[in-house]
């Protein structure tokens, strides 16, 4: 199972500050475990939201708005994507996290089996053409 | 550059486990993701279950405390994402624009930062980051 790990914005991310160097050797290696456990798919930061813009959508009509959004508690800095065999491990890697005070939120990602019939061959055919696609282009920079 | 498409449902904060997207939204959307592709674009995409099937982990003053979903105070949440590959904010947003939203959703569009982004003794500091990146890709493209 696949898991997004989500770890969200606080005044410090938004204001773009980095984080320090005591700060980065812990979670280096917390990285470093989660990668010799094979769990680890992927990590990333966001900048902050000041250099985002969000789009809604209303019928064909699209109105954007630039950031920061200050207005919603929800905003994320950043996100991990775990493979580990159930919820109770991916709890269980994160209750080991380096961090002294936020929230982290686990969601688990959709899987193809997850759709079961709903999902017909075209879709799945289309989907799969395009896994593959995408597999050769997250190739690291 | 490399940007995050956030999408977030409004509504999807109340929806139910084992909650799944309709059929002919999944078609509409796919006809979205493989334009993405097909301009070479698309480096990776995923959908969540519902926020009742996660959990929240809150640190405080290092003691994590568990709390399960569904969050009841949260007033959006995230849906699912798409990262792409493009030369400026702008062509994310042209990207962002073309994605087959309905009413209720906003899609939240995002730079990820690049390891070249981080100051010289930063960048000493992470040294292992990228060697573990491209551990992560080798995996992924295996």
């Amino acid at each position: 199972m696949r898991f997004m790990v989500l770890v969200k914005a606080d005044k410090s991310s938004e204001a773009g500050a980095l984080p320090d160097e005591k700060i980065l050797t812990e979670m280096g290696k917390f990285n470093e475990e989660l990668a010799k456990a094979g769990v680890m798919l992927a990590a990333e930061g966001l900048h902050a939201s000041s250099k985002g813009a969000r789009v809604k959508f209303d019928g064909k009509k699209r109105t954007v708005t630039d950031g920061p959004f200050a207005e919603t508690k929800e905003l994320i800095a950043g996100f991990w994507l775990w493979q580990v065999k159930s919820k109770e491990e991916a709890i269980e890697w994160l209750k080991r996290a380096p961090f002294d005070q936020t929230e982290v939120e686990i969601r688990q990602v959709f899987e193809w089996e997850d759709f079961g019939p709903a999902l017909t061959p075209e879709i799945r055919a289309t989907e799969d053409r395009i896994r593959a696609d995408v597999k050769m282009a997250a190739k690291p920079r | 550059m490399r940007f995050m498409m956030l999408m977030i449902p409004k509504g999807y904060e109340k929806a139910a486990p084992g909650a799944m997207p309709e059929a002919k939204a999944v078609a509409t959307m796919m006809k979205y993701n493989e334009s993405l592709q097909k301009a070479g674009v698309l480096l990776a995409l995923d959908g969540l279950h519902p926020p009742s099937m996660g959990v929240r982990v809150s640190f405080s003053g290092g003691k994590p405390k568990v709390t399960d979903g569904p969050f009841t105070e949260a007033k959006e949440v995230l849906g699912g994402y798409w990262m792409i590959q493009v030369k400026s904010k702008e062509e994310a947003i042209e990207w962002a624009k073309r994605c087959p939203g309905s009413d209720n959703e906003v899609v939240e569009v995002r730079q990820v930062m690049e390891f070249s982004d981080f100051p010289a003794d930063v960048q000493e500091e992470a040294g292992k980051f990228p060697e573990m990146q491209a551990q992560f890709g080798q995996r992924r493209g295996s």
